[in-house]
């Protein structure tokens, strides 16, 4: 049987447009890729789906409808996960959550995947949650607070609203090292960035001698002395620390990466 | 400043209360902060305990000798004071970087109660009038401050602290002289009964200012004097009932005065003793356990080689085994293995079809201990007894995870 392999732009409306079609064309995807990633082999034929905000649109109200807004939320928060397969388990699920009748089926985590889905978001959640606490800003000599993150996660616009709400009255920039873009709050409204050579050394995530401010290097080794002050060696337990903080974390935690 | 902040965090380290959860304050309009309703980690030290605040003290100079306590008057250390503005512009430097939450302020005490709590006050009231500041500030009351400067400080703070320290009166009396219950169980008192006449204010005028919104804690001192765990969470029990507190620490005490013969000679600090108590005090806030299952006056010491959940299941066999497709929520609550969000999945999903193994395993359930309490799709027997021997012999040898400490911590 000839096997049908979907592409999109890799963008969470691109990925509801796909939806959209495959519903229209009763298209049963054996994949769902970026262009960059989808494969290719003498049996598949492989399609372009092209992004279209209205027909998104009407997935995603549909969506809420069916459903709710929260979970309409939690599938969009499972979609950041990047993680491999994870549209065609998206594909699976809208599927079933758009052809049961009943309207809570969302919530049945007996089901494979809505139990799959479920754990996905809990997965991206709980590194956003992180990332509420090991984002760490340096103040530029230019006064804007930069802080550089590498998280697993596709999870920039989900920290937003936190980061928006706390430092509303300071500029910043938390920009995703390895996906190279970021968000830029100017104490009004944020936008999206895009840095060709960010100033900073990406073993440590320290901004560069000239784009620093000049107090930068002091606090920084007040908050490391403070780090090793409140440990209290007798009760060592590294596995703990290690477990809740994991080493993939520690390159941009200037008190772990000295 | 960096040799102060040696000294005061060092000495601010051996209280345990490090959450900021429990109030939420939103920023105002070019305002700096907010404080998040879940407690949020900003790092983890190698002891593996959370960093969310920045815990220090005003200073380590002390007037008192409280045996258990490094920052005693009679102990040859170094010491140090901070000035306000240094306090406060570190705690609004270490904020905008993102480092902490917020402040948890205590100290020791420098001329007289009063005298170091107006400074507290002084550095609380600069973070929020003059910088705006709408992050966490937990503020530990002096013993023996007067009640105006707490009802102040209480304006400021999102939680304010008294420490009971050693849980018994007569051995507080021993091993810290100046202090009494009195000392601490007023201010507490004073604050309990502000906190309730608070919210019928601001029922009446919204506008009215918040005291204490994330409400009072306390911390007690294990290992340090001879209380029974049955002693310790009684009186835990009587503080959330009587005084209305959020959160009780217990802190394992930690040798830190090797010559003094009023304390016991200890090698590590009781770890896993602290952290059965943690267990306990969970049972208790979330569990819906009262003390008095968890302990009596014939069973007065928790278990150190089970959770206290397990040895309640297993002093109490004619509970089991509970049905997960009909039991109400609150059984199910008490069946080990299971927690909180365990058991809301099993009530919320089990309408959808009979719960399995795989459905349990999913939801977060730990089937090794979890098997011999209950009845489900692969365990239907209905004429199933359970064997608390059998189950001991097999759960305990099977439990290395004595010595290390869980993580109860919020
Ligand atoms: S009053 Fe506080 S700081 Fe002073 S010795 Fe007693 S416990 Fe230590």
């Amino acid at each position: 049987m000839f096997e049908i392999r979907l592409q999109y732009d890799g963008t969470f409306d691109g990925f509801l447009s796909l939806v959209f079609y495959a519903f229209e064309n009763k298209t049963e995807p054996k994949e769902i890729a970026k262009p960059a990633n989808v494969s290719q082999d003498l049996f598949s034929e492989v399609i372009e789906v092209e992004t279209h905000t209205a027909k998104a649109e009407r997935v995603w109200k549909g969506l809420v409808n069916k459903s709710s807004l929260k979970n309409a939320r939690l599938i969009s928060v499972a979609f950041m996960s990047e993680l491999p397969g994870i549209e065609v388990l998206l594909w699976r699920y809208l599927k079933k959550v758009f052809t049961f009748p009943q309207k809570d089926f969302y919530q049945n985590m007996l089901d494979e995947d809505v139990y799959q889905v479920v754990q996905t978001a809990r997965k991206v959640k709980k590194e956003v949650h992180r990332f509420h606490g090991f984002v760490r800003f340096q103040q530029t000599a230019d006064n804007i607070w930069f802080a550089p993150i590498e998280p697993d996660h596709d999870i920039i616009p989900l920290l937003v609203p936190h980061f928006k709400n706390r430092y509303s009255g300071q500029p910043w920039v938390i920009y995703d090292t390895r996906r190279k873009y970021g968000i830029y709050y100017d104490t009004e409204s944020v936008s999206e960035v895009f840095i060709e050579y960010p100033a900073l050394d990406l073993n440590t995530g320290r901004l560069s001698e000239k784009a620093k401010g000049s107090h930068e290097d002091d606090y920084l080794h007040l908050w490391q002395q403070y780090y090793n002050s409140i440990n209290i060696q007798l009760r060592e337990n590294k596995k703990q620390m290690t477990r809740l903080m994991p080493r993939r974390y520690w390159k941009y935690l200037p008190e772990r990466n000295r | 400043m960096l040799k102060k902040i040696e000294i005061l965090a060092d000495a601010a380290k051996y209280d345990v209360s490090c959450s900021s959860s429990g109030s939420s304050r939103s920023n105002q309009k070019g305002g700096l902060g907010n404080a998040a309703s879940c407690g949020i980690c900003h790092s983890f030290t190698e002891d593996g305990r959370c960093i969310s605040l920045l815990k220090i003290l005003f200073s380590n100079i002390c007037i008192y000798d409280c045996a258990y306590c490094v920052n005693r008057k009679t102990n040859d250390i170094p010491r140090a004071a901070f000035k306000v503005e240094e306090l406060v512009d570190l705690t609004v430097s270490f904020y905008r970087r993102n480092y902490i939450e917020g402040l948890f302020l205590s100290s020791g005490v420098m001329v007289s109660p009063d005298f170091t709590m107006e400074r507290l006050i002084a550095v609380a009231r600069s973070l929020r009038q003059e910088h705006q500041f709408n992050g966490y500030i937990h503020m530990k009351a002096i013993p023996g401050a007067s009640q105006d400067l707490i009802e102040e400080a209480g304006l400021y703070a999102d939680r304010l602290s008294v420490n009971i320290e050693i849980p018994s009166e007569g051995n507080l009396k021993l091993l810290a002289p100046e202090k009494d219950f009195p000392s601490v169980l007023n201010p507490m008192s004073q604050i309990a009964n502000r906190i309730i006449s608070n919210k019928e204010e601001r029922k009446k005028y919204r506008k009215a200012p918040r005291f204490v919104p994330a409400g009072q804690s306390t911390q007690l001192i294990v290992g340090a004097s001879p209380e029974r765990d049955f002693d310790i969470l009684k009186l835990a029990s009587e503080l959330y009932n009587g005084k209305n507190l959020k959160r009780v620490y217990y802190s394992g005490y930690v040798p830190v005065n090797t010559s003094d013969s009023r304390l016991p000679v200890l090698q590590r600090p009781p770890l896993v003793r602290e952290n059965r108590l943690y267990q306990a005090d969970w049972l208790m806030r979330f569990y819906q356990f009262g003390y008095d299952e968890i302990l009596d006056d014939r069973h007065d010491t928790l278990d150190m080689n089970m959770d206290p959940k397990l040895a309640w299941a297993l002093r109490n066999p004619h509970f089991f085994p509970v049905d997960l497709n009909y039991a109400p929520y609150e059984m199910i609550l008490r069946i080990p293995g299971i927690g909180v969000r365990s058991a809301r999945l099993i009530v919320a999903n089990r309408k959808w079809g009979k719960i399995s193994f795989l459905h349990l395993r999913r939801m977060g359930v730990a089937l090794n201990r979890a098997k011999y309490f209950i009845l489900c799709r692969e365990l239907p027997e209905k004429g199933y007894k359970l064997q608390p021997e059998q189950v001991k012999r097999k759960l305990v040898k099977s439990n290395e995870n004595i010595g290390v400490q869980l993580s109860l911590f919020e």
